[in-house]
């Protein structure tokens, strides 16, 4: 463990709120992301997550509390004006343009050029040699880098997506619940490259509703309930069974064990005691 | 920034060059069309009638324009509020009827493009008393729907004389070209035209809503058979767009056509287009709304309900065109 | 601490003879284009009617066909981009009569230079373009239901106004005024190659293509298109602009609308007001039969120029061969469909390697 939590994080939200109107999406939300840590966030479907992800990452205003970047308050018009900040959000469905070869998606909405107007054109040469050795430093061999994105399997759309935001010089990346609809095998690979990513020395962001995925990665947790933080934990704070315990409902869970044994359900041991709530 | 400059700079150039060249048109244009005013007379001093006019006019038609042009010429002449209506489909044409029942006009002016779907409410409008004239269309169902009168031209009698026409200048090869497969009224003039003509005939078809089309087919079909000697077209805009395809196929083949408009009356004085048959829209539109007027005035009706009052087919060609120039200049022929 | 985290990935060994990110072969690149389908599709009706009709073959028919190729598909290039876009445009046929009307009017009632009728008429294109693409991205409404009323609006204003400023529903003939001549060389005059006149139109269709084509494949811009229509989402979130994209899309098609107004006007000096209906299908099926798919964030300008070249060719060809013309529509309608057909067979075939 270094001394990362005394430096200034790179993104900071304190206090955050926000309402779709008269609906409370979040309420003071707090959440420190330092560089090449891993902070997971996690959360049932219609906790907040993806609203806090939107907020982040620009698309999104907020109502209340301070977004900091680098210890300055910002108001984000855009995702554009996020990406100019170093953070970049990698979607779990909408990553990728999936007819589109690998390399256009690669350097889409920051294509590289060459010549002067009227004959600026796009350097296709350079583009395609880049995007295939930036691939394959995070060890992605593709037969065609012409072939459509959309060919690709899941995992290695999700890395693409990834080697992209890292090559573009994002010093915070976001992913959004990026093995949702992941095997065990491409969930494997994408989670290295969340590894190689903090490796990287970039602060991840890591959404998900897995707490095994989370706990094989993560630096810090944060599970949200009903818009609002339930738990924030260091990793040396934590359990996984304690994180599985958060993630599933807590007491909730533990009331409906009650009721499961009143109708004699079998083998059905003792759940864990949650502690360390922060 | 930089990239606006070049916007601006650009947009000032243009505006730069507009200026240049905005110099007022030295011939043609409105300035020149000044002065010639339309038919203008005295008004009746008779009380004010409502009289509909319900066509089944496709928007946009010269042709229509003149029936409409006739009748408002008579409305104003009689003191009658004219309510102009139109609709290509029959049963919405249908409905407009209905309209004009329920408003109670004094008399209902209608084509009768297809018969079927009035016969209902010109029932109706003669259960409501309402007087009901045929014009344009429906030559061989007035009679037998019962209505007042009618005016118009046998467009089966059109083709045949405009095949005798073609017979007496020796001509062996034809073709009929129709802006609109399945029209009734088109698909009489070129059966008329076939039946009667001592030559070959052939019917082809065009897209009418496609000028650069038009001139494509009827060019290919030039190159296609070099014996072609007349293009007849159903149509002014069409006969014009023709003579561009005669020449472009290198063609020796002439242009007739059915139907008039300003700019075909100068090329029948040029000698780019033959003759012209014309069934006078401007009458048909003037008469219906006139005979209405005489009937609910003076009970007078045209050909004692029996006979249809013909208003063509006129032929137009090169040795009576002054005559009718002026008129066409002023968009009413 | 991270304790349980596996290390970085290390790169994987290369796989031998894998060395460089290949290419596809030559053959599967070529089978994998949009236009592919479109082109067998073409080279089949080309062929049929070469064989059938003899008047067919002789090259100033072929210009013929061209010509009638080159009036649909100088608007099919805007449509398509749209298309590719993820857009739809219903207004495209009766905003070329907008277009013409406006020149010509706009000349005639204050007798200028024809040519300020013109510009008058590209600058309201462009703002009937914008207004398309403004309405469509403030509302989010469907483009079909915004488009279908952009379509009876300009149908009815067609009408309307003509009635209103010249009197009657066609405009007065331009064709004496001042700077007529000039526009008609650029917009519709035709050029001698060889024995052979050929119409400009087909020039301007040509170098039309050639624009988008290289627009599309090779700037900023051809990029963020097929961004766009093949998921906006993904793009707005990389930092495409979507609305400006879409907005100048619209515009695109104003400004080829306006260009083939602008050839109809000075080919036939006068403009019926009520041409035009129908013709937006038209652009769309050639876009479609040219590859571009109806969903979007797919296909190429070459193809929608095939596509019109083949609706030319099927339109004329019917005449050449002397056809039954009674059953005109019918084959045009089945030259189509199995233009389509073929087209699908091949990418199909394509996918499958």
């Amino acid at each position: 463990m270094t001394n990362a939590d005394d430096r200034v994080p790179v993104v900071e939200l304190e206090g955050i709120g926000k309402h779709y109107g008269n609906i409370r999406a979040l309420h003071d939300v707090s959440l420190a992301v330092h560089e090449a840590r891993v902070t997971c966030i996690l959360g049932d479907n219609g906790a907040g997550k993806s609203t806090l992800i939107k907020i982040v990452s620009g698309l999104h205003g907020y109502d209340d509390g301070t977004y900091r970047v680098d210890g300055e308050p910002v108001r984000f018009a855009s995702p554009r004006d996020a990406l100019d900040r170093g953070i970049a959000t990698v979607y779990q469905d909408l990553a990728v343009v999936p007819l589109m070869p690998v390399w256009r998606n690669f350097f889409l909405g920051s294509e590289r050029t060459t010549g002067h107007w009227p004959l600026r054109r796009l350097d296709v040469r350079g583009m395609r040699a880049t995007a295939d050795a930036e691939l394959r430093k995070m060890g992605i061999h593709l037969p065609d880098i012409d072939q459509p994105i959309g060919t690709l399997s899941g995992g290695q759309r999700q890395c693409v997506a990834i080697a992209r935001a890292i090559y573009f010089g994002a010093r915070v990346l976001i992913l959004d619940e990026p093995t949702a609809a992941l095997g065990v095998k491409q969930s494997g690979v994408v989670l290295k490259y969340v590894a190689a990513a903090r490796e990287a020395g970039l602060g991840v962001i890591f959404i998900t509703h897995n707490p095994h995925h989370a706990f094989l990665v993560g630096d810090h947790f944060a599970v949200l309930k009903h818009g609002e933080v339930e738990l924030d934990a260091a990793r040396d704070a934590l359990t996984l069974d304690e994180l599985t315990l958060h993630m599933a409902g807590g007491a909730e869970l533990e009331t409906l064990k009650h009721e499961l044994e009143r109708v004699d359900s079998p083998g059905l041991g003792a759940l864990p005691q949650p502690s360390g709530t922060a | 920034m930089k990239k606006r400059n070049r916007v601006s700079s650009l947009a000032a150039l243009a505006a730069a060059a507009l200026l240049a060249i905005a110099g007022c048109s030295g011939s043609g244009g409105k300035e020149a069309q000044e002065g010639s005013g339309g038919i203008g007379a005295g008004t009746a001093d008779t009380p004010r009638l409502r009289v509909a006019m319900i066509t089944h006019a496709a928007p946009g038609d010269t042709f229509w324009d003149l029936v409409r042009k006739g009748a408002e010429a008579a409305a104003a002449k009689d003191n009658v509020e004219l309510l102009y209506s139109a609709d290509p489909e029959a049963g919405q044409q249908a409905n407009l009827v209905q309209n004009a029942i329920d408003q109670k006009v004094d008399g209902i002016a209608l084509t009768l493009a297809k018969p079927d779907a009035m016969t209902g409410v010109v029932r109706k409008a003669e259960a409501a008393g309402i007087p009901v004239v045929g014009f344009n269309s429906g030559l061989d169902d007035w009679k037998g729907m019962g209505l007042l009168q009618y005016f118009g031209q046998d467009e089966a009698i059109a083709g045949k004389q405009f095949a005798e026409r073609l017979n007496e200048l020796g001509a062996k090869r034809a073709i009929c070209v129709n802006m609109e497969q399945g029209h009734v009224a088109l698909e009489a003039r070129c059966g008329g035209l076939r039946d009667n003509f001592d030559g070959k005939s052939e019917t082809l078809y065009v897209n009418g809503q496609d000028m650069p089309a038009v001139q494509s087919t009827i060019q290919a079909k030039l190159q296609q058979d070099p014996d072609i000697e007349y293009v007849v077209t159903l149509g002014a805009p069409f006969a014009l767009a023709a003579v561009q395809s005669v020449a472009d196929a290198g063609s020796s083949a002439k242009v007739a056509t059915f139907d008039t408009n300003k700019d075909l009356v100068k090329a029948i004085k040029d000698g780019d287009v033959q003759f012209a048959v014309d069934q006078q829209p401007y009458l048909q539109g003037y008469l219906a709304v006139d005979s209405i007027w005489l009937y609910r005035h003076n009970g007078n009706f045209s050909g004692g309900g029996e006979q249809p009052v013909l208003t063509g087919p006129a032929f137009i060609t090169k040795d009576n065109i002054d005559s009718i120039a002026e008129f066409a200049e002023n968009g009413t022929r | 601490m991270t304790q349980a985290v596996q290390p970085a990935p290390a790169p994987a060994p290369p796989e031998p003879g894998h060395a460089q990110a290949g290419r596809r072969s030559v053959g599967k690149r070529f089978f994998g284009r949009p236009e592919v389908g479109s082109l067998m599709g073409a080279v089949a009706v080309f062929v049929m009617f070469f064989v059938i009709a003899e008047p067919f073959r002789h090259a100033a028919s072929l210009s013929t066909v061209l010509y009638a190729s080159s009036t649909i598909g100088i608007v099919t290039v805007g449509v398509a981009l749209l298309m590719i876009g993820g857009e739809f445009d219903l207004s495209a046929g009766v905003a070329v009569t907008t277009s013409a009307l406006t020149a010509a009017m706009f000349a005639f009632e204050f007798t200028t230079n024809v040519w300020v009728g013109i510009v008058v008429a590209l600058a309201l294109s462009l703002g009937i373009g914008m207004f398309n693409g403004y309405v469509l991205i403030r509302t989010r409404l469907p483009s079909f239901l915004v488009m279908l009323s952009t379509f009876l609006m300009l149908q009815g204003l067609n009408l309307a106004v003509t009635k209103l400023v010249s009197g009657g529903v066609a405009t007065d003939s331009i064709a004496d005024m001042d700077g007529f001549d000039s526009a008609r060389a650029v917009f519709a005059s035709a050029l001698t190659i060889g024995a052979v006149s050929v119409k400009v139109t087909v020039f301007w269709w040509l170098a039309f293509v050639a624009i988008a084509t290289w627009v599309l494949l090779r700037t900023k811009v051809g990029n963020w298109i097929f961004a766009v229509g093949g998921q906006a989402d993904s793009a707005r979130a990389v930092g495409v602009p979507v609305k400006r994209t879409k907005i100048g899309l619209f515009m695109t098609v104003g400004f080829t609308a306006w260009f083939a107004g602008m050839h109809k006007l000075f080919a036939f000096n006068t403009v019926q007001s009520g041409e035009g209906v129908g013709q937006e299908l038209i652009f769309i099926a050639a876009a479609v039969i040219g590859g571009c798919l109806l969903t979007g964030g797919y296909g190429s300008a070459v193809g929608a120029a095939i596509g019109a070249f083949i609706f030319g060719m099927t339109g004329q060809g019917i005449v050449y061969a002397g056809w039954n013309p009674d059953w005109f529509m019918f084959f045009i309608g089945a030259t189509l469909l199995a233009a389509t057909l073929l087209n699908l067979w091949v990418r199909n075939r394509a996918a499958r390697r």
